[in-house]
């Protein structure tokens, strides 16, 4: 608990959260425009699929590039101040500071995520959409965002950690948001190598074209590929945190 | 004297090289230990490994007279200490770095006021740590490893970076340590002439070995005067007085000889003059300690 308070307390005026806030405010303003031009254009296609479509696409390539910014930017400090031999010099436990990271760094992207939510349920209203309120579909969109993006801050902050030079994490996240935007056009077996297809392949919904127009499904996306993605977090959470600790300082 | 850190064989490896190699170090209560050596002497690595930031390679510490590898959290919380540059959070003002030293060690307010007011940071404390100098960062290092007035103090070059006013004052600082607040402070330096003032012990370490370990006074007892002579015919003399069981050694056309009291120098001269040599010139030199720092060392100095 103490390690955790810290870790909020190191990250005041770094201004996370904002700069979070607005990178989805981009997102979700690029978005809600595609979604509201092609729903002029196809009437029939204006459902709450359609929006949940689109932002879960774009979350694959804003997230993972979100992520590694959030996550460097909230591991870079201890490089930049060479703070890891005063921490161990207070018998802080490197491992206690690793789960504090992990934690901030998901509390605030996974608030990010709610948010995000919210804002797409308040865009559907606002567009008058005709149908109720999908929660149980929303509430798997967040659910399936918010695992994967764990995953992700776990590698993220493994190299952000073991790396000091944040351009490798970066870059990182670059490549992840790029892998993550088209994960639909890889072979399901190629794209499941990846962490960042899983936005995509967790959506509660997807689509298929049939003559020319859009067709949308909802689908269930049963046990086996969480619990995988699950086993991937807990390994790069684990790896990261042992080769994290036995670093010289 | 209760010896408060104590090292056996202490060594490090990085690769086949020894960066400190068989060290054993004693450093007794209420000191203030310099820890001297040129650059890549091995200090820095010495001191880490006394903190557990460095696992050594073989050898023990033992700290307040416990092993250190099963009392780490005892010792390190009764520990102070500024390794190699200072560390802080850039983002955050020199109160708020104390803020987050202070969760750590668990102390009262008031302890942070009185560190930031004995390295005179008060007015410097809301400024962000990014916007420091060099010298107000190492003030702030030195305030967080006061911080919870520790029973002993590690500090790797503390002057670092600091102008001659501040030097002066970290001198003064430091020499107050140990009868203000009972502290033991052990100090790096690579200046002989930086520690000697302050220092009451002194372990020099070179290549990683320590070469000498003692007090103040023993190593100015290595300093006796030597007693430069120069004759007629040096050759001859240096036989004359090899008969009398001394044993002078030929330098720049000076015979030098060492451990002579008056009466000694008055019976070489005599005994010289009465073998029909002229003595030109008889001078004493007295070896600074920043001569004998240097001869222990090697001239060639550092790494
Ligand atoms: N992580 C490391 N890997 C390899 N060699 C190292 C490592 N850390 C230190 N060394 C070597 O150990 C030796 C001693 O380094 P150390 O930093 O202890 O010197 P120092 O006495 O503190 O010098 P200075 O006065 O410059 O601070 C150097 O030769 C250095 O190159
Ligand atoms: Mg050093």
């Amino acid at each position: 608990m103490r390690t955790l308070w810290l870790e909020l307390y190191k990250i005041r005026h770094k201004r996370l959260f904002l700069m979070l806030t607005i990178l989805l405010s981009i997102e979700l303003a690029w978005g809600f425009m595609a979604v509201s031009t092609s729903m002029a254009k196809n009437p029939d296609a204006t459902t709450w699929s359609a929006i949940l479509v689109t932002i879960t696409a774009m979350n694959g390539l804003f997230l993972p590039t979100g992520s590694a910014v959030i996550v460097s930017r909230i591991c870079d400090m201890e490089h930049k101040g060479r703070t890891w031999k005063l921490l161990l010099a207070a018998s802080v436990s490197r491992k206690a500071v690793y789960a504090a990271k992990f934690v901030s760094a998901a509390v605030l992207i996974g608030g990010a995520v709610i948010l995000q939510g919210l804002v797409i349920v308040a865009f559907g209203i606002g567009y008058g959409l005709a149908e109720p309120v999908p929660i149980g579909l929303l509430l798997r969109f967040v659910a399936g965002t918010t695992l994967t993006n764990l995953v992700v801050i776990a590698l993220q902050q493994w190299i952000s950690l073991a790396i000091k030079n944040q351009a490798f994490s970066l870059c990182l996240g670059m490549i992840g948001g790029f892998i993550g935007m088209t994960a639909s056009l890889f072979p399901p077996q190629v794209g499941r190598l990846f962490i960042w297809s899983y936005y995509v392949d967790f959506s509660p919904v997807t689509y298929q074209y049939v003559n020319e127009t859009m067709l949308f499904t909802t689908r269930e996306i049963g046990v086996h590929l969480p619990i995988i993605v699950v086993l991937m977090g807990i390994s790069f959470y684990l790896v990261g945190s042992i080769h994290v600790s036995r670093q010289d300082v | 004297m209760n010896t408060v850190i104590r090292t056996e064989n202490l060594s490090k490896r990085y690769g086949v090289v020894y960066s400190v190699q068989r060290v054993n170090l004693a450093v007794g209560e209420g000191e203030v230990y310099g820890f001297l050596g040129p650059n890549g002497a091995g200090k820095s690595t010495t001191l880490k490994m006394l903190l557990g930031l460095v696992k050594p390679s073989e050898g023990s510490v033992s700290v307040f007279g416990k092993d250190f590898s099963r009392n780490r959290l005892e010792i390190l919380s009764q520990t102070g200490s500024l390794i190699e540059a200072p560390s802080y959070y850039g983002h955050l003002t020199g109160l708020e770095n104390m803020r987050v030293m202070q969760r750590l060690r668990d102390v009262p307010d008031k302890h942070v006021e009185k560190a930031l007011q004995i390295v005179r940071l008060e007015k410097q404390k809301n400024k962000k740590v990014d916007q420091y100098s060099l010298g107000m960062k190492q003030r702030l290092g030195i305030a967080m490893a006061l911080l919870h007035f520790p029973k002993l103090v590690i500090l790797d070059e503390p002057t670092n970076g600091l102008d001659p006013a501040g030097i002066g004052e970290i001198r003064e600082l430091i020499q107050s340590l140990p009868h203000e607040y009972g502290m033991t402070v052990l100090l790096s330096s690579h200046l002989l002439s930086e520690i000697e003032q302050v220092a009451t012990s002194i372990g020099i370490i070179h290549g990683g070995k320590l070469l000498f370990q003692g007090s103040m006074e023993q190593l100015q007892r290595n300093s006796q005067p030597h007693v430069w002579m120069k004759t007629q015919d040096n050759e001859k003399a240096r036989r004359v007085l090899q008969e009398m069981e001394l044993s002078p050694s030929l330098q720049d056309g000076f015979l030098v000889m060492e451990g002579m009291g008056d009466r000694e120098v008055a019976q070489t001269n005599r005994a010289l003059i009465m073998a029909g040599i002229d003595v030109y010139r008889i001078e004493e030199h007295k070896k600074s300690l920043e001569s004998i720092f240097l001869s222990l060392t090697g001239k060639e100095g550092s790494l």
